[in-house]
């Protein structure tokens, strides 16, 4: 009895989503290298995992804000939206209002962490279900950038362009070659998250609410000041994506973030972050990102359109839901729960 | 459809029969059923029998197709039965009616009844024929209920009616009914066991699953008695007695049990005193309970117990009243206040309330400590460790590894668990409220839970003992408090109590 231990290091490493996932996106590589052979274009080129990297550091943000929602068993749909609506702000602040820039990022974030503090709002004190009100929520959004990217002639700018060198420098920082400093940040962003989600009390909390919300609450958990940071907390890496695509492409626009809409959700999902809460990891979400994101480059260079990736992506989030929700089933069953 | 017809022709002819074969089903942890065979026969009505964790809602899982089972059989008139969904079993003739119902609220009485086989038309629903088909059932059965109402609007009697004729008009010839009468009155009773006879007196299979010793003689012809998970007997009801059916459930004499319990007889000042509590569910609720006391709460499901304690431990609001810890008025907004001051609650819903069910063993003892293992910025994994070792050994929690998730325990040692949260050396608990902690849990580690109990007096603490079952709080509590409709109507102690006597107090009209 007294020797009684955890489950190895190594055996639970090995139990984890991220570990497959690892094995698939390996397993992506060597086929989509195949795939480009016979096309006669090439895959694995340093250029590729560059382009990944690219395409990786503005929805990171996302990823990580969703993630830990999800560990809680919440939601937020409006999440892409905070991040276009938060670069047109700062687009509109720096070039309409002749702000300077640290002024408008700063504007931005306090609209990204309203809105976050209304989500929570509706869904702690009204009680509404969390994929409804953050629904609405982002509906509202949409509406809110036209409204205030409709100039003094009362035309709607779908794009709104600013030069500002102290801020267009940062956000285009390159370090090595064409890597972007943005996603040095952004795994800095995931190994904190990760740290506080799996060895600090909060951390641990968010994961106790997941698992069971009555039981933490009578347990002596704050489960409520707990879900108003995490809505605040994944508005806000909303609206830091949102910055930082509107650093690297100079301008704010309606449509930006458009297609990494549910980015955040999947890369979660997909790294095993089940919706049923209480379970999964930064690390896993980390990996489920660069999965869908070699999955997209990927497609790319074997010569699908883009319409068929979409559908493809979509298809991979539909899966991933399933076998989330299927294996969710499955041991319930066999436990007779 | 044809199945149905023909089972209603065969019906006249020949008897007919359910046979369990060889039914056994396993949970990690527990094997609920092992080896488990009887025949159930047309005409009679079947108890089913056993202490909460015998393996009687397991069964009726299987027979409604809602788990399967890992080997064995069941047959119903010689025919093995494909029994792989709850769909496929009512269509294949099982109707089991459960406490929780199977019913739309929003929908009329008729819809539901005739939910999957509506009249049909030319393509359209024929409300008229739906209407005077219902109408022709309800009469049938003499209830005086209109077929055009939603469901939502009947009574918790009537819904089962419904529920009742909804099996009779799909005309299954296996009905299974758990636990029906626990929302009832003794008026509907005497309906429901009308209807029952109805049914019997049609040759269907009756089976009934009860905790009421009074309804199995009233209702049942004959009686299957179920003991962790295994088969015991098989009696006729008219030629066997109470005492006889708990032997066989229990399988020993309980007495002794209660007899070997090493109890505390020091009791210090008073810790908690509840004066003229009043919330929604409960009023003018006021007890005194001193340090090493055990007090128990009794009474009928709903009589308002746990909402007392609910209120105490700040989940509840309260509308007057008083509460003092340790002699001062405390008011708890939280939960979480109540815990700081030292007072402890295991709910009575493990699974729901109690347990984070995926997460590991570590996790959920340290649940309310965490604050306690912080070393600089983040968690004390060692320390974690060690508090959880602390707890598995005081318990002797039944596990391969610290990390195990509660979901693969068994249902004692999941209690074990939340014991194990609120006795660690990092939390200081005054007072200790144990909501039914012995439900679903087997004989043996009952006795344990028992002793641990008494235990958690010695040790200073004052007990709040809550339990459905009579003879575990008249024997377990020192003082057992009764409730009824929300109040307290009487208290007695140990020395004095009787099943009767508390009973009485329970039942007050």
């Amino acid at each position: 009895m007294n020797n009684l231990t955890r489950t190895s290091l190594v055996k639970r490493l090995v139990r984890t989503q991220a570990f497959s996932l690892l094995i698939l996106l390996v397993a992506m590589i060597l086929i989509f290298t195949a795939l480009a052979a016979l096309k006669g274009a090439r895959f694995f080129t340093a250029k590729t995992f560059i382009g990944i990297l690219q395409d990786i550091a503005v929805p990171g943000f996302l990823a990580i804000g969703a993630g830990c929602l999800i560990v809680s068993g919440n939601i937020d749909l409006s999440q892409a939206t905070v991040g276009a609506l938060s670069g047109i702000v700062i687009a509109i602040g720096i070039s309409w209002w002749g702000l300077p820039w640290y002024v408008a990022v700063l504007i931005a974030m306090l609209f990204a962490a309203a809105i976050g503090l209304i989500n929570a709002i509706l869904i702690n004190e009204i009680g509404m279900a969390p994929f409804i009100a953050t629904m609405a929520m982002a509906a509202v959004i949409r509406a809110l950038m036209q409204l205030l990217a409709t100039d003094s002639g009362g035309a709607l700018q779908s794009t709104v362009t600013f030069t500002d060198p102290a801020l267009t420098t940062i956000g285009g920082y390159n370090i090595i070659g064409d890597i972007p400093m943005t996603i040095v940040i952004v795994v800095v962003a995931f190994i904190i998250y990760g740290i506080i989600l799996k060895k600090t009390e909060l951390g641990r909390s968010i994961y106790m609410i997941g698992g069971n919300r009555r039981a933490a609450r009578l347990s002596g958990i704050n489960s409520k000041g707990i879900i108003y940071f995490l809505y605040i907390n994944c508005s806000v890496l909303g609206g830091i994506s949102g910055l930082a695509y509107t650093a690297r492409a100079k301008q704010g626009s309606l449509q930006a973030l458009s297609g990494d809409q549910f980015t955040g959700l999947t890369a979660a999902i997909l790294g095993g972050i089940s919706f049923a809460g209480g379970s999964g990891g930064m690390g896993g979400a980390f990996l489920g990102l660069v999965v869908l994101k070699t999955f997209y480059k990927g497609m790319l260079i074997v010569g699908s359109s883009t319409y068929l990736t979409l559908v493809l992506s979509g298809t991979l989030l539909i899966l991933a839901l399933s076998l989330d929700v299927w294996s969710q089933r499955r041991q319930r069953k066999r436990l007779g729960i | 459809m044809e199945l149905e017809q023909k089972a209603a022709q065969t019906v006249e002819k020949k008897v007919r029969t359910l046979e369990f074969k060889n039914i056994s089903k396993a949970f990690p942890g527990v094997q609920a059923l092992d080896d488990v065979s009887f025949t159930a026969v047309g005409g009679k009505v079947l108890a089913l029998l056993g202490e909460n964790g015998a393996g009687k809602s397991t069964l009726l899982k299987i027979l409604s197709g809602d788990i399967p089972c890992d080997e064995g059989q069941i047959l119903l008139d010689g025919e093995p039965l494909a029994l792989t969904s709850p769909n496929k079993a009512i269509n294949l003739g099982i109707s089991v009616i459960y406490q929780e119902r199977q019913l739309i609220p929003s929908m009329s009485v008729m819809e539901n009844i005739f939910l999957g086989a509506l009249p049909v038309r030319s393509g359209f629903v024929s409300y008229k024929e739906l209407k005077a088909q219902t109408q022709a059932i309800i009469d049938e059965f003499g209830l005086p209920i209109d077929p055009t109402v939603p469901v939502a609007a009947l009574s918790i009697a009537h819904q089962q009616m419904v529920e009742i004729m909804k099996a009779y008009r799909r005309n299954s010839p296996v009905i299974a009914f758990d636990e029906p009468t626990a929302p009832l009155t003794d008026k509907e009773i005497d309906i429901l066991f009308g209807l029952i006879k109805r049914l019997k007196e049609e040759g269907k299979i009756i089976i009934y699953v009860s905790h009421r010793m009074k309804e199995i003689f009233q209702i049942t012809d004959e009686i299957v008695v179920l003991k962790d998970g295994k088969f015991v007997t098989k009696l006729n009801t008219s030629e066997t007695n109470e005492q006889e059916l708990i032997k066989a459930m229990v399988g020993r004499d309980i007495g002794d049990t209660y007899a070997n319990l090493s109890r505390n007889d020091k009791y210090g000042d008073v810790v908690l005193e509840v004066n003229n509590l009043t919330t929604y569910a409960v009023h003018d609720v006021s007890f005194k309970l001193r340090k090493g006391e055990v007090i128990g709460l009794a009474g009928l499901v709903g009589a308002g117990r746990t909402e007392v304690v609910r209120a105490i431990f700040g989940a509840d609001p309260i509308i007057s009243g008083e509460i003092k810890l340790e002699g001062k008025p405390v008011k708890f907004k939280t939960p979480r206040d109540a815990i700081n001051a030292g007072i402890a609650l295991c709910p009575e819903d493990r699974k729901e309330q109690g347990l984070i069910l995926w997460a590991p063993i570590t996790h959920n003892v340290s649940l309310p400590v965490l604050k306690k293992l912080k070393k600089f910025l983040f968690l004390d994994a060692k320390a974690e460790d060690d508090l959880t070792l602390g707890a598995i050994q005081q318990y002797s929690i039944k596990t391969p590894t610290l990390d195990k998730k509660v979901l693969e325990l068994s249902g004692g040692n999941q209690q074990k668990v939340i014991l194990g949260r609120w006795t660690s050396k990092l939390v200081t608990t005054k007072v200790l409220i144990l909501d039914e902690p012995t439900k679903g849990i087997d004989v043996g580690t009952k006795a344990e839970i028992y002793q641990m109990v008494c235990d958690f007096a010695k040790q200073g603490i004052g007990v709040i003992f809550i339990s459905s079952e009579l003879t575990e709080v008249i024997n377990v509590a020192d003082t057992i408090y009764v409730m009824h409709n929300g109040r307290i109507t009487g208290s007695v102690k140990r020395e004095e109590a009787t099943e009767e006597n508390v009973l009485a107090l329970a039942m007050l009209e």
